[in-house]
């Protein structure tokens, strides 16, 4: 499925942006005053090239008579201009890149919180290389904007404005004609820009699908040579990218005309201007340094639309990246917080699922039905209680609606006696710790990831919580003790110590109620026994609830809720289901005649 | 300013006054990144229209200061211009301008196509290696390294061509220039060209301390983003102990050395921007003051004035982007370095030409060791005979050598002592992990060979991958990041059926079947014995029922071949065997493997 992206235009999409980062806002008129001082500082050389002309040079019939002194004076003033124009502009610059910085900074740490907030349904394999994305590549085209497009904005806008004002100062009527011999330039760039837009566009496209093609050949580099289809694939990864240098010529071609059109339009409009400055004469109240003034001003002005046609698909990008990062913000948060949550009651915590029915929010055109269907069930504090059933019946996502990863549609859940949409998150996660099928491990030692159950933990404790479990031996035997380094994403340790690591994880929350996703990866027999071990200790005295993918597993606890098709069919202990007529007992048969060696 | 091209440069000369050898490299780089003559031509376009803008630049100002001597002079002075002198220089002035902007075209057009044609050859070569590197190599790289390197550091590496045309037009156009303004007027003209070298020096300074912070803050984006992956990847367990503020404030810190970075960037160039603008602004105020003089003595009109102080505006912005093109280098030697070092590495020896050829499907193992270091070894002195059409189960506790034995069968792993022979030329392996990619399920099943829907479809049935027959677009469904997310068990059965189409003499199953539930797996292991009758099957297995299934066990302690024979002898014979036979159905396993959230 595609990402979100937020449907609004891009006046609305930047001042969305500088919303969500204030910092932007606070100064800027300060900012844009001092950018208009360094800009006044630009046109001190066209009036001080007039002013020599008409005040410092005089033509009689033997030549030229030049007034150095007159020179002189000007030069002195234009250098003074100059040089209050370069420490204005200078502290513009400043004011302007430490603000943007700041503020991506903020809009980073805000994306960080908001997509840790996003429910796990948001969380998806699809999604998550998109959301990584929000956070480096579109907030970097937001700061590569920053320090440069934004700086050109405030400068040439102010130096564009400026230059216009002394224009139509010197004579309006050339201004006029300057201005209007220009306009068109406007619409020329537009369009140009629509086209360089959609070129780019596919060219994104087009470089996403080479990096797919490339990460398949590198990560798939075994199998592919296993089958002896490497080269076959090298040869579509070299297509892709044929397709995507096509594709960045063609935008780079589109782009090549957009300066060149601002260098034709500045000559035009010079012709005319000189051509009609010529017409109306010295009568008009024009000066011969008025006219030189106007050719030197009229580059000036337009030297920047030249300069602005380079960064408007800079700016364009930015406002898609932008575009992009508010999506995900728009995202809501997911379950949300309780304005005013209760508390929960202390000790042993007991769960009531009462008439809950979960429909997946849709995505796509496939109208999935509910998963879960008006399911009812109360289960006392510190019962033991194992949820079976064949794939798609529900039981996982049972097992989230329990640990409040998403809400019911329909029905609520309880947790000792508290909805759990009333319970604030951070005491629901210190009182309800679940245990994902695949652990999930940070780069770092076992200490480090252990550490991550509780901020503040001392290693005494943590050493302490692995014994506690059961699992010295295990302990014992790793080469750093708790030291040892897990690798990326704990790659150093196998699926079974993984599972070993998460179980100690969850046991330093030391929570009332463990919701347990069994692994479903086989495990060698050893580690089997410790987790088995492990497990057994840490439901001591804690309401469990087992997604189980195991009979056994269900053959242990005090009950279970077998799950077909989204509605719960039979609830007991496991003797008693086993002889009843329905699925748990098939299950179960089927289980047993699979499961016998020889 | 800011051309879109801006990133990058090097070989301009005022610069090896400077820095001999920045330059050096710099050219050096670019030598080799031109190797293919087609480049070479493309880039030679790209510079010829650089310096036809260079040339037009020059001429552009002679028609300026043209038109102020024969046209406002006399207009607005003598009162009195001929018409045809009108028409003719403002024509002109028209027709530089146009030919000016066709260079401009010419040269980013051809320039982007040199470069891309660059990354895209460099690409083609990073992937030819990558493929032509045999299973040892691919087992010590990063994944995400040698993507990188096909990926952005191929269009880093080139990247400094993009802008390179530009920085040989400004060199142009700065020789040019020196050359028409000493020739003009020889002391101003030289007092002006010696102004030259201090901004280009202006610039290479900046450029060489800005580096240094650029180099820092592309450093903490790096790190930047490999935390938020991590963060993202682990948001399960993040969410699981309300982890979400803690994990915020984390990345928070990270993203405040990457803003503090940039700051520090900002400062720098704040101060830079400002003088930049400074320096040309006072070299004109300069060329007035003391062309005033010049003209006095009617050493120079002040037409030939005012075309120096035109000029000098013209070269502002080029002398500006120097800076700009030259922090791109390091970028792209570091690119280029990483690429260069993965094309250097030597072929490595493919473990699979160490194979022997066996006629049968008979494989012989003799005395093969391995190890992966070189204080232990993962296999000891392996010897074994499985005859043709048999079935065999390794079977062993973790770490006992299973997974590298089956791998050097399949030649992915060398032996360092010992020989291996196999049918090579009709070998299939299943690994554990299943690959598949983004693409479709006949796509993943044929991997690029020519097989018909009927096979495909008979090897899914065997593979028990029938259900693939109920996705929306059966065969043509796609899977992975785009597509149907499938479960471990069913991403498992089509890399079975990528195995069992092409009727293999061996087949190699590493664990393969356990990500299945033993009734999927039995009829699995049926449905082989059925369809390739005399297919040598080697598997590693750790359930009871996959064992039994098995004509003999080859068990494995430690990387020795502990004992070899039936399963009931073993059982019978070997107290070890017993002991992990045990262990494996003291939790057996359950009835929905498949792991799909349901």
């Amino acid at each position: 499925m595609t990402e979100p992206i937020s449907r609004f235009s891009t006046v609305e999409t930047i001042g969305r942006g500088v919303e969500a980062a204030p910092v932007l806002r606070s100064g800027f008129g300060l900012t844009l005053g001092l950018a208009m001082v360094g800009a006044a500082g630009r046109v001190a050389l066209p009036i001080l090239v007039q002013q020599a002309i008409d005040r410092g040079f005089s033509t009689d019939g033997d030549g030229v008579n030049v007034d150095v002194r007159t020179v002189w004076v000007l030069g002195a003033l234009a250098l003074v201009a100059t040089t209050i124009a370069t420490f204005a502009q200078r502290a513009a610059v400043r004011r302007l890149g430490v603000r943007s910085e700041e503020a991506l900074y903020g809009l980073r740490v805000r994306l960080f919180e908001h997509i840790h907030r996003l429910s796990i349904a948001d969380h998806n394999e699809e999604r998550k290389g998109a959301l990584v994305a929000r956070v480096t590549s579109d907030v970097e085209t937001l700061a590569m904007f920053f320090s440069w497009g934004a700086l050109a904005w405030l400068l040439d806008g102010t130096l564009m404005l400026i230059v216009a004002t002394v224009m139509v100062a010197y004579d309006w009527v050339l201004a006029l004609v300057a201005f209007v011999v220009a306009a068109p330039l406007g619409f020329v760039l537009r369009r140009v820009q629509h086209h360089l837009l959609r070129a780019y566009e596919r060219a994104r496209v087009d470089n996403a699908e080479v990096l797919t093609t490339v990460s398949e050949v590198v990560s798939g580099a075994e199998t592919l040579r296993v089958y002896g289809a490497g080269p076959r694939y090298a040869e579509s990864t070299k297509r892709a990218s044929a397709r995507r240098s096509k594709s960045f010529v063609r935008a780079g071609t589109i782009g090549a005309f957009l300066f060149p059109s601002g260098e034709v339009f500045s000559v035009l409009t010079v012709a005319a201007v000189v051509a009609v400055g010529v017409v109306r004469g010295p009568a008009s109240g024009l000066t011969a340094g008025a006219m030189v003034g106007f050719v030197f001003l009229t580059y000036r002005f337009l030297e920047p639309i030249a300069e602005f046609t380079e960064v408007i698909d800079q700016t364009q990008t930015a406002v898609a990246g932008l575009r992009r990062v508010l999506g995900v913000l728009d995202l809501p948060i997911g379950p949300p917080e309780p304005r005013h949550p209760q508390a929960l009651p202390s000790g042993a915590l007991g769960i009531d699922i009462e008439h809950v029915t979960f429909t997946y929010p849709s995505r796509g055109d496939d109208d999935e039905g509910p998963v879960l269907h008006d399911v009812t069930a109360h289960i006392p504090a510190g019962q033991q209680v194992a949820m079976v059933g064949e794939t798609g019946s529900g039981k996982t996502t049972l097992g989230r609606l329990v640990a409040r990863l998403a809400d019911p549609s329909a029905g609520v859940v309880r947790v000792g006696g508290v909805p759990l949409t009333q319970v604030a998150n951070d005491e629901l996660r210190r009182r309800l710790v679940v245990v994902p099928q695949e652990p999930f491990l940070f780069e770092g030692t076992i200490a480090s990831n252990l550490g991550f159950a509780r901020p503040g933990l001392s290693f005494d404790e943590v050493e302490q919580a692995v014994y506690a479990l059961d699992l010295g031996d295990w302990l014992e035997g790793l080469p750093e003790g708790l030291e040892t380094e897990v690798g990326q994403r704990g790659a150093s340790l196998s699926a079974g110590e993984r599972q070993l690591v998460a179980l100690v994880r969850a046991s330093l929350v030391d929570p009332a109620v463990l919701v347990l996703d069994e692994a479903t990866s086989s495990v060698d027999a050893l580690t089997e026994v410790r987790l088995t071990r492990a497990l057994d200790r840490l439901a001591v005295g804690r309401t469990t609830i087992a997604i189980a993918h195991r009979l056994s597993t269900a053959a242990r606890a005090d009950r279970v809720l077998v799950l077909d098709h989204g509605r719960l069919v039979q609830d007991g202990p496991h003797a008693e289901l086993v002889d009843q007529p329905g699925p748990y007992g098939r299950m179960y048969a089927a289980w047993v005649a699979a499961t016998s060696a020889g | 300013m800011l051309e879109q091209s801006v990133v990058s440069t090097v070989v301009v000369p005022p610069v090896a006054a400077e820095s001999p050898r920045h330059l050096r490299d710099g050219a050096r780089l670019v030598r080799l990144l031109l190797r293919h003559r087609q480049h070479k031509v493309l880039f030679a376009t790209a510079v010829g229209g650089a310096v036809l803008f260079a040339a037009c630049t020059v001429v552009s100002s002679v028609v300026i200061g043209a038109i102020t001597d024969h046209i406002i002079q006399p207009r607005f002075v003598d009162g009195h211009v001929d018409a045809s002198t009108v028409v003719g220089l403002l024509g002109l002035l028209i027709l530089v301008g146009v030919v000016r902007a066709g260079g401009v075209i010419v040269r980013r057009t051809w320039a982007g196509r040199t470069n891309w044609g660059v990354t895209e050859s460099l690409t083609a070569e990073v992937i030819d290696r990558v493929v032509t590197q045999p299973a040892p190599w691919h087992r010590r790289q990063n994944t995400g390294d040698v993507i990188t390197r096909a990926g952005p550091d191929a269009e880093a590496a080139s990247a400094v061509l993009g802008p390179l045309p530009y920085a040989t037009g400004t060199v142009v156009l700065l020789a040019l220039a020196g050359v028409w303004l000493v020739v003009t007027d020889l002391v101003l003209g030289t007092a002006a060209v010696l102004v030259f070298p201090v901004l280009v020096v202006l610039n290479v300074g900046y450029q060489r301390r800005v580096s240094g912070y650029f180099d820092r803050a592309q450093a903490e984006i790096g790190k930047l983003s490999a935390a938020v992956h991590e963060s993202f990847d682990g948001v399960h367990v993040v969410k699981a102990f309300g982890a979400e503020g803690r994990e915020t404030d984390r990345l928070a810190v990270i993203a405040s050395r990457l803003r503090n970075a940039r700051v520090e960037t900002v400062r720098l160039r704040s101060t830079f921007e400002a003088l930049i603008d400074f320096a040309p602004n006072l070299v004109n105020i300069g060329l007035v003051v003391a062309g005033a003089y010049r003209v006095r003595s009617g050493a120079m009109t002040p037409g030939e004035l005012l075309s120096f102080v035109f000029l000098f505006t013209l070269l502002v912005f080029p002398l500006r982007l120097i800076a700009y093109a030259l922090s791109e280098l390091p970028r792209s030697q570091a690119g280029w370095g990483r690429i260069r070092q993965l094309l250097d590495e030597p072929l490595e020896a493919d473990p699979a030409a160490s194979l022997e050829q066996s006629v049968t499907a008979e494989v012989e193992i003799d005395d093969v060791w391995v190890s992966h270091d070189s204080d232990r070894s993962v296999l000891c002195g392996v010897s074994a005979t499985i005859a043709s059409g048999r079935t065999v189960a390794v079977v062993g506790a973790t770490g006992s050598g299973k997974t590298t034995l089956v791998h050097t069968l399949a030649g992915l792993v060398p032996p360092t002592r010992g020989r291996v022979r196999v049918p090579v030329d009709s070998m299939a392996l299943v690994f554990q992990e299943p690959f598949l990619l983004a693409s479709s399920i006949r796509d993943n099943v044929a991997l690029g060979a020519a097989l018909g829907d009927d096979d495909i479809a008979a090897a899914l049935g065997a593979a028990e991958a029938a259900f693939v027959h109920d996705l929306p677009d059966g065969l043509d469904t796609v899977v992975g990041e785009r597509g149907v997310g499938l479960s471990g068990g069913q991403r498992q059965r089509i890399a079975l059926a990528r195995a069992l189409v092409r009727r293999p003499a061996l087949l190699l199953l590493d664990d393969t079947t356990s990500a299945l539930d033993p009734t999927t797996e039995a009829r699995v292991l049926a449905n082989l014995r059925a369809t390739l009758g005399d297919t040598t099957v080697v598997v590693v297995a750790s359930r009871p029922s996959t064992i039994a299934l098995a004509d003999e066990v080859l068990f494995l302690v430690d990387g020795c071949v502990m004992a070899h024979g039936p399963h009931e002898q073993l059982l019978v014979d070997n107290g070890e065997y017993r002991e992990l036979m045990q262990a494996f159905e003291h939790d057996r396993d359950g009835l929905d493997a498949d792991g799909r959230s349901s």
